[in-house]
């Protein structure tokens, strides 16, 4: 019943189909909105849902040079570490599995869809991708930074000594003392939350790894068919997961009891949130440098977040 | 018959390394066939106290020649192993059996293998030996065995480049560590007029005269020096680097490991200072330090092995991190990541070696795409790099996992802020470290392979045996992490703050109880990040996904599609019409974002690395000052 249960959760909700559903369904609204915004028609709803179907049935090739299993494997891997992010990010009042300090775990998780997509790139042998993956990697160290002071602030302000990094102590924190976001010194943090959600979720203007007008896609370049489209996949679903994140640690603490009616006001939620912080920010800005997204990342967000631990540490 | 077993294992190892110098000068086979009977037997020892101390909880002592305590006062040099210094000798045998497997198929063009397995052995033994010496000078004397072995062995290559450059380096600061350690032990010898560890820990519990914490102070800098902790890392790099692989992952293994117990065994049993916040503080301070300098430094390397150097000092500026705080949580992480450097560290010098060993070089800016030519070189070496940058579910992930818990824990109860920014640290580091083996993936093994490395085979089997071994150790240690914790962490971690039964253990029942040793009772660190179930399902989901997009890549007949054929333009890579040797990005001038924001800190670790070893050995006079400073000011 136990191992039951667990298939249902990883496979279906909230592990893989809920995700695969709820990330191309922001990604069509993504597209959709954007095209609106710069007064075109835009693209049905669906359509990321259709392109990836329309890739699952073409041709892969594996260049020359690459190493299948690896180049294979990488996109695999990715699909399966963001799958599993979604047990550990509560939905309101439902967890589909919680351990203790699954901050670090989500954390770590993330990482590893940034590492497939690098190390598959890179095992492509293309200097493109060799400049996309460079690219990708400095991206990952400007956001963490943030990210990580994000996380700790959190922390710290819902921990008690002995549950740090506990994502069920943040979710009952806030169904004790109402949302995180309403705690003024939570705002800088939450601020800097929304800037590192379009640049590990690689929208433009942080989209320097993938550029697609100067590097071709950067570390996708050789990619084609079923491993492209689980890689297209992978950025959809990291819109669901990067934005339930912020509900979760920043939005979290109210429930309606009904587990179906809670998920859909999450998806709204991050359909709110992808609007605003992708959206809107892609429409409205052109592309970086990789060393002003360092820079930008290093100083002006990650100085909100620590504006914010200090806060935080100082009792507020 | 138990209690003869430490003894026995180290005997063996120093016993055999003058038979080899005697029998095996002459033929390799001889000296290979000694070493590594002596190897086997000396782990097989140690692999069988275990049972005994591990699960049972007992704790084996010797008096060498039977020389007990008279009236009180140990007189004998005493072997005493309890749960913390077995944990380090299966760390240091698991390490010597499998570098011994490693040098069979890595060292067969060196001549003169006698004497490598003589300094080999010389070095295992006194590693050994020290872990599970009770008594402090005998200590002292395995450092000085271990420091001179170390210093041989990085020189035995002396036609390379920079063997006895490095081996200068290494004897002159190591010297130095060895002399504060010296310093310190006849300060406390005059203090305590005894040498055993255990009764001069009962003689201490009653506080720390200034003599004590200058001997502290001293010692805590010495074996600083032997696990190269910040400023005392400079030799390490070019160490390293000019040793034979073999014995880099020795260096890296065992060798720093042993300055890492030393510290253990002083902060927490000798000293029993573990509660101390300005040490505390102090040692997360430079452990901070050492994991960001590590790290930043191995950014900026062009070959594989000095990459692989600072990113131990690195790693080892973890576990003083999480040891420093003294929390049992604290404890189990550290030894938890001293044992994961071990075995991932060893991983990656294993690789880097059967790259140096087939290729010639390991110079990251002429090498690429060896992917091809090595492929299970190649998957090991993602295995280690997985595992150094703490990916789940490599064991990386799952002590580094523990120490961000156990520092910010340390953070929110003790409300410093310092501790705040070891814990940003810390996590930092760790993405630096995946972006520095992203660029050694992306320079060595993948990329464009050279038209001069046409030929590479992947290495004989002898090699990646041991390198199959480390990557599944790594794989199980992170995935089995509840099974490592209740048989190898807890007891080590329990026997690090309950001194009580070592002290009885040798001095005889009661004597603990008459000093007033306080003892902390730890509970076994409850922690879970995952349930093996959940696992399982997810890796039945990998394999299927994985099965399904292999099969994706054949045609309609169901054949693979093959990509050998040259003619077939859509297998190659796109170079929009650039030669394919001009278009390369080289490994290392992947990251310059990052570097460019970062010059002036890279100009200034340049003026500090300046290669001169007056310069390192003034900065390590000045470190340990600022220790025994720190100790003096502070601690009072």
């Amino acid at each position: 019943m136990e191992i039951l249960k667990s298939i249902f959760y990883i496979l279906v909700f909230p592990g893989a189909l809920f995700t695969m559903v709820a990330g191309l369904w922001l990604a069509g609204v993504d597209r959709k909105v954007i095209a609106k915004m710069q007064k075109r028609i835009g693209p049905p709803i669906l359509q990321p849902t259709y392109d990836f179907f329309k890739l699952m049935g073409k041709e892969t090739i594996v260049p020359r040079v690459a190493n299948r299993l690896v180049f294979l494997g990488a996109p695999v891997i990715g699909f399966i570490s963001l799958a599993i992010i979604m047990l550990f990010i509560p939905i309101f009042g439902f967890t589909a599995f919680s351990g203790s300090a699954d901050l670090i775990v989500i954390l770590y998780l993330i990482t590893i869809s940034g590492v497939a997509l690098i190390v598959g790139g890179s095992s492509s042998g293309s200097p493109y991708a060799g400049i996309g993956i460079s690219r990708e990697m400095v991206t990952m160290m400007s956001y963490e930074l943030p990210f990580v002071i994000i996380l700790l602030t959190v922390a710290k302000k819902v921990g008690g000594a002995d549950l740090v990094f506990s994502m069920d102590a943040i979710g009952a924190w806030q169904r004790a003392n109402g949302s995180l976001l309403f705690q003024w010194s939570m705002i800088p943090a939450a601020l800097a939350m929304l800037l590192v959600i379009p640049a590990e979720v690689g929208v433009q203007p942080f989209d320097v790894a993938e550029a697609e007008t100067e590097i071709c896609e950067g570390p996708l370049i050789e990619y084609s068919g079923a491993a492209l489209g689980v890689f297209k996949l992978n950025t959809a679903m990291k819109m669901i997961i990067m934005t339930g994140l912020f509900t979760s640690l920043f939005l979290g603490g109210f429930t309606t009891g009904i587990v179906a009616l809670d998920v859909l006001i999450f998806v709204a939620i991050c359909t709110v949130l992808t609007l605003l912080c992708m959206t809107t920010i892609h429409a409205v800005t052109a592309r970086l440098k990789i060393e002003h997204l360092f820079r930008f990342y290093w100083t002006f967000v990650a100085g909100l977040a620590m504006a914010s631990l200090i806060l935080v540490w100082c009792g507020l | 018959m138990m209690q003869h077993f430490p003894v026995l294992a180290v005997m063996l190892l120093f016993l055999s390394a003058f038979i080899v110098e005697i029998f095996g000068a002459k033929s390799k086979a001889v000296a290979q066939g000694i070493a590594m009977i002596a190897a086997t037997v000396s782990a097989g020892l140690i692999y069988a106290l275990i049972k005994p101390v591990m699960i049972d909880g007992q704790i084996i002592s010797y008096w060498m020649g039977n020389w007990a305590p008279v009236e009180e006062y140990a007189i004998g040099i005493g072997y005493e192993v309890d749960a913390l210094s077995l944990f380090f000798a299966l760390l240091v045998v698991t390490t010597f059996w499998l570098s011994g497997l490693y040098s069979i198929g890595y060292m067969n063009k060196d001549h003169h293998l006698g004497h490598y397995y003589t300094l080999y052995l010389m070095l295992s033994g006194s590693v050994l030996g020290l872990v599970m010496t009770g008594d402090i000078f005998n200590l002292f004397v395995m450092v000085e065995i271990m420091t001179f072995a170390s210093v041989a062995l990085t020189a035995f290559r002396n036609f390379s480049e920079g063997a006895l450059e490095g081996a200068f380096k290494y004897l002159v600061i190591g010297s130095m560590g060895s002399s504060f350690t010296l310093t310190g032990i006849a300060l406390l010898y005059a203090e305590c007029h005894t040498l055993n560890m255990a009764q001069i820990a009962s003689i201490l519990a009653g506080g720390l005269s200034p003599t004590a914490i200058a001997a502290f102070g001293l010692i805590i800098a010495g074996f600083g020096v032997k696990s190269y902790m910040v400023p005392f890392h400079t030799p390490a790099a070019d160490a390293y680097t000019v040793a034979p692989t073999s014995i880099s992952m020795i260096f890296s293994g065992m060798v720093n490991k042993a300055g890492v117990y030393g510290m253990i065994r002083m902060i927490y049993i000798v000293f029993r200072a573990m509660d101390k916040g300005t040490v505390q503080q102090m040692l997360a301070i430079f452990g901070a330090v050492t994991m960001f300098l590590g790290v930043t430094m191995a950014l900026a390397q062009h070959e594989f092995k000095r990459l692989l150097a600072f990113h131990s000092i690195s790693q080892i500026g973890y576990v003083i991190t999480a040891v420093s705080l003294g929390s049992a949580l604290g404890l189990t992480g550290g030894l938890f990541h001293a044992m994961n450097h071990t075995l991932f560290k060893g991983l990656l010098f294993l690789t880097a070696g059967a790259v140096l060993k087939q290729v010639g070089t390991t110079n990251l800016d002429k090498l690429g795409g060896l992917s091809k030519r090595m492929p299970h070189t190649t998957i090991c070496f993602l295995v280690g790099a997985g595992a150094i940058s703490g990916l789940p579910p490599f064991n990386g992930f799952a002590s580094k996992w523990i120490i961000y818990q156990a520092i910010y824990t340390k953070a929110v109860e003790s409300g410093k802020f310092v501790y705040v920014l070891c814990t940003i640290c810390a996590l930092v580091v760790s993405v630096m470290t995946l972006a520095s083996f992203i660029k050694v993936t992306q320079a060595v093994f993948f990329g464009q392979l050279r038209k001069e490395h046409e030929n590479v085979t992947e290495a004989p089997f002898s090699m990646r045996l041991p390198m199959y071994i480390m990557a599944l150790l790594c794989t199980a240690s992170g995935v089995f992490y509840d099974f490592v914790n209740k048989y190898l962490l807890h007891p080590a971690a329990n026997a690090a703050l309950n001194i009580s039964k070592y002290i009885d253990a040798m001095m005889g029942p009661g004597y603990a109880a008459n000093a007033r040793v306080s003892d902390m009772s730890v509970e076994p660190v409850a922690f879970s990040y995952w349930n093996p179930i959940i696992w399982l399902v997810l890796f039945g989901v990998l394999f299927i996904g994985a099965a399904l997009v292999i099969l994706g890549g054949r045609n309609e007949r169901g054949q693979i599609l093959s990509s050998s054929d040259p003619s077939q333009a859509k297998y190659d890579t796109f170079f929009s019409g650039e030669k394919e040797m001009y278009s390369q990005v080289g490994g290392s001038d992947l990251f310059w974002g990052f570097k460019s924001n970062w010059k002036g800190y890279y100009k200034f670790m340049e003026a500090i690395h300046s290669g001169i070893v007056n310069d390192y050995a003034s900065m390590a006079v000045v470190g340990t000052a600022v220790i025994c400073l720190c100790m003096f000011l502070f601690m009072r």
